[in-house]
């Protein structure tokens, strides 16, 4: 009876221990579930790219990028603010999953939405509470690729450093980017008809009783290479973003000039000249959209000008024309000196990029 | 004349084209639905002004002067009401003032004559009688020169991001433009030939000292600022003052038709208008230290 009674007891000791392991399987597979699905959501960003964001995604096609940004939220650090990278968007932090901000359910209108997917899946909103050190990069994609593609550029230019006579001229410049940041292109200005002189160059010489040698430009050409080694964004008004990017340029080329017969307007009548001048110049581009941008940039022109001789030959217009005591001597015009001349041009312009799409390589 | 108006017909259509592309394009960038809709455009974002005070040592240097040229040493002081509006104060004071080239060419080959005695600075008397050879005197002694300048301003900040240099350097930044009224002390040629205390414009006594005198002008200016950490930042500022002034110490206004012929006199007719420029740099300290962190 005393052994009935201990065999019962057995029994339903093993019972119980069996129920145990039960409860224990249970509670063990409670446990990695969480795990799992953060193995799950892992495996996704480590891997390639996010399942709604292909390898090689349309320029043009913003937005698929989105919904699956939210199922992947990556709280950004708190020193690299993240100006309009929908990654950084956690979703379901402030809001139930599926719900949006403004208080509506749109899992009800939507309900094949990545999210109300992903919600049926993971609890979102204890997923988001998750570190994830994610790399986070401060301009996470560049806006616009610009490499094998040819930048057109119409600007207009005014002069920044001629109180005498403004140089304000049309031009036009073509760029074709060999890489993301190196371009070799052309440019050229027309300036004929637009040199002004100005009242100041009128007062100084009649209070002064001076005379400044002066220089109309008819056209210049360069050949440029253009280096792109800043570009960001900025966040207009804490609502919109935009992309902008700054450059340098420098190169060679050919300007043609004429001096304004100030001294001794009766006998001498200037022809255009070529002379060689490097440019170097800096400029800033703000993107409208991935192929137009608005650009202004500062370029210097730098040349050997040669200008108006301030003396007048004494000599008679009779005397043979090489003679150095002839006015009308074409030699005796241009001041021997050599006169390095920085011509400082603003560009307002826009640039065109063609194609006007293209695709990305890389998911970041 | 047919193909003419052909071509400008085929060209406005092709713009008219380009120009409706670019709107699909920008209306494609808008239609975002989900969970990004009605989302701020930027999350956790360190707000380097709202609520904190600058003090910004500047030194600013005028651009495009026709006679002479100041440097300016002074600060900006500025407090942020809100990340994106200050109200504050720009002052500095002239600390040198050097020559432009042309004010030295004037100097060194300006003729001292009678016909120049009243605009160019000379020894001599051209009124004495036997005439007297005048002889050189120095031309920049009477060019004008910026002293000081105190502006309370307003300043806007429309825009705030980030800029990668290189690909390795990485600065967060903001777009300002700031607008005030500039109060400028000038010198200038005193007046002259106007009779009463005053000496005649063509006698060496109306170049001897500079007038000061005080300006009231608007004053704008747009400029970037690099946060380089939590307390330091560098700005740099492209910053108008547009007055009237008498840069040279020319009397060149004040009779004839639209009083644009000289009357003998130096005085506020001669000032002309300039859009005065600056460009300046800035080191600014933000208190508190730690800016707030948005959401």
């Amino acid at each position: 009876m005393g052994c009935a009674a201990d065999n019962a007891s057995k029994d339903a000791e093993g019972v119980a221990m069996k129920q145990a392991r039960r409860w224990l399987l249970l509670a063990t597979a409670l446990v990695l579930l969480p795990q799992g699905a953060y193995a799950q959501k892992k495996k996704a960003t480590k891997g390639t790219a996010p399942a709604a964001a292909p390898a090689s995604a349309d320029a043009d096609a913003d937005s698929p990028a989105a919904p699956a940004a939210a199922t992947t939220p990556a709280p950004a650090p708190a020193g690299a603010d993240d100006t309009g990278a929908p990654a950084a968007a956690p979703e379901g932090v402030g809001a139930p999953a599926g719900e949006a901000p403004g208080g509506m359910d749109i899992c009800q209108i939507t309900p094949d939405a990545p999210q109300c997917q992903a919600a049926k899946e993971f609890n979102l909103g204890a997923e988001a509470k998750k570190v994830v050190r994610a790399e986070i990069y401060a301009v996470q994609q560049q806006y616009v690729l610009k490499s094998g593609r040819l930048e057109i550029m119409p600007y207009f230019e005014f002069t920044l450093n001629d109180q005498f006579v403004s140089h304000d001229a049309p031009g036009l410049a073509l760029n074709y980017y060999i890489t993301q940041v190196l371009a070799v292109g052309l440019n050229g200005n027309f300036y004929q008809g637009l040199n002004s002189p100005s009242d100041f160059n009128f007062q100084n010489r009649r209070a002064a009783r001076i005379s400044v040698p002066l220089n109309d430009y008819q056209l210049s050409g360069d050949l440029n290479f253009t280096y792109v080694p800043m570009y960001g964004k900025f966040a207009g008004f804490g609502d919109f973003i935009f992309h902008y990017d700054a450059f340098v340029e420098g190169g060679l080329g050919i300007i043609r000039t004429e001096p304004i017969p100030v001294i001794d307007p009766d006998n001498r009548k200037f022809d255009w000249k070529n002379h060689v001048n490097f440019d170097v110049g800096i400029g800033f581009r703000i993107f409208f959209n991935r192929w137009l941008a608005a650009v202004l940039e500062v370029r210097d022109i730098i040349y050997d000008e040669s200008i108006e001789a301030t003396t007048v030959a004494q000599g008679s217009p009779t005397l043979p024309l090489n003679s150095p005591q002839n006015p009308l001597n074409p030699a005796t015009w241009y001041d021997p000196n050599s006169h390095l001349t920085n011509d400082v041009q603003m560009q307002v312009g826009l640039s065109i990029f063609l194609p006007t799409s293209f695709d990305y390589q890389l998911p970041k | 004349m047919k193909r003419r108006f052909v071509g400008a017909v085929l060209a406005a259509i092709a713009a008219a084209g380009v120009l409706a592309s670019a709107q699909t394009a920008s209306a494609q960038e808008i239609q975002l639905t989900g969970p990004l809709k009605g989302a701020p455009a930027v999350r956790s974002m360190r707000m380097y002004r709202e609520g904190r005070f600058e003090i910004a040592p500047a030194a600013s240097f005028t651009l495009l002067d026709e006679y002479r040229r100041t440097i300016l040493a002074g600060a900006q002081l500025t407090y942020n009401i809100k990340d994106w509006l200050g109200i504050g104060v720009w002052g500095a004071a002239g600390v040198l003032s050097l020559t432009t080239d042309l004010a030295n060419e004037i100097n060194q080959t300006a003729p001292r004559d009678p016909l120049t005695a009243i605009n160019v600075n000379h020894t001599g008397d051209p009124t004495a009688m036997p005439p007297q050879t005048l002889g050189p005197a120095n031309f920049n002694d009477q060019t004008a020169k910026i002293s000081y300048v105190i502006a309370p301003q307003l300043t806007f900040i429309p825009f705030r991001g980030k800029l990668a240099i290189f690909n390795k350097i990485f600065v967060d930044t903001d777009f300002y433009v700031a607008g005030g009224v500039g109060f400028v002390g000038i010198q200038e040629r005193a007046a002259c030939g106007g009779g009463g205390s005053q000496p005649l414009c063509a006698s060496p006594q109306s170049f001897a000292s500079l007038a000061s005198e005080t300006k009231v002008a608007p004053t704008f200016g747009v400029g970037f600022k690099f946060y380089l950490g939590d307390l330091v930042s560098l700005g740099v500022e492209y910053r108008a003052l547009p007055f009237s002034w008498n840069r040279s110490g020319f009397d060149s206004r004040g009779s004839g038709p639209g009083n644009n012929f000289p009357d003998g006199q130096v005085n506020s007719q001669d000032d002309t208008f300039r859009f005065n420029q600056l460009v300046t740099v800035s080191l600014g300290f933000s208190f508190p230290v730690h800016p707030k962190i948005s959401q």
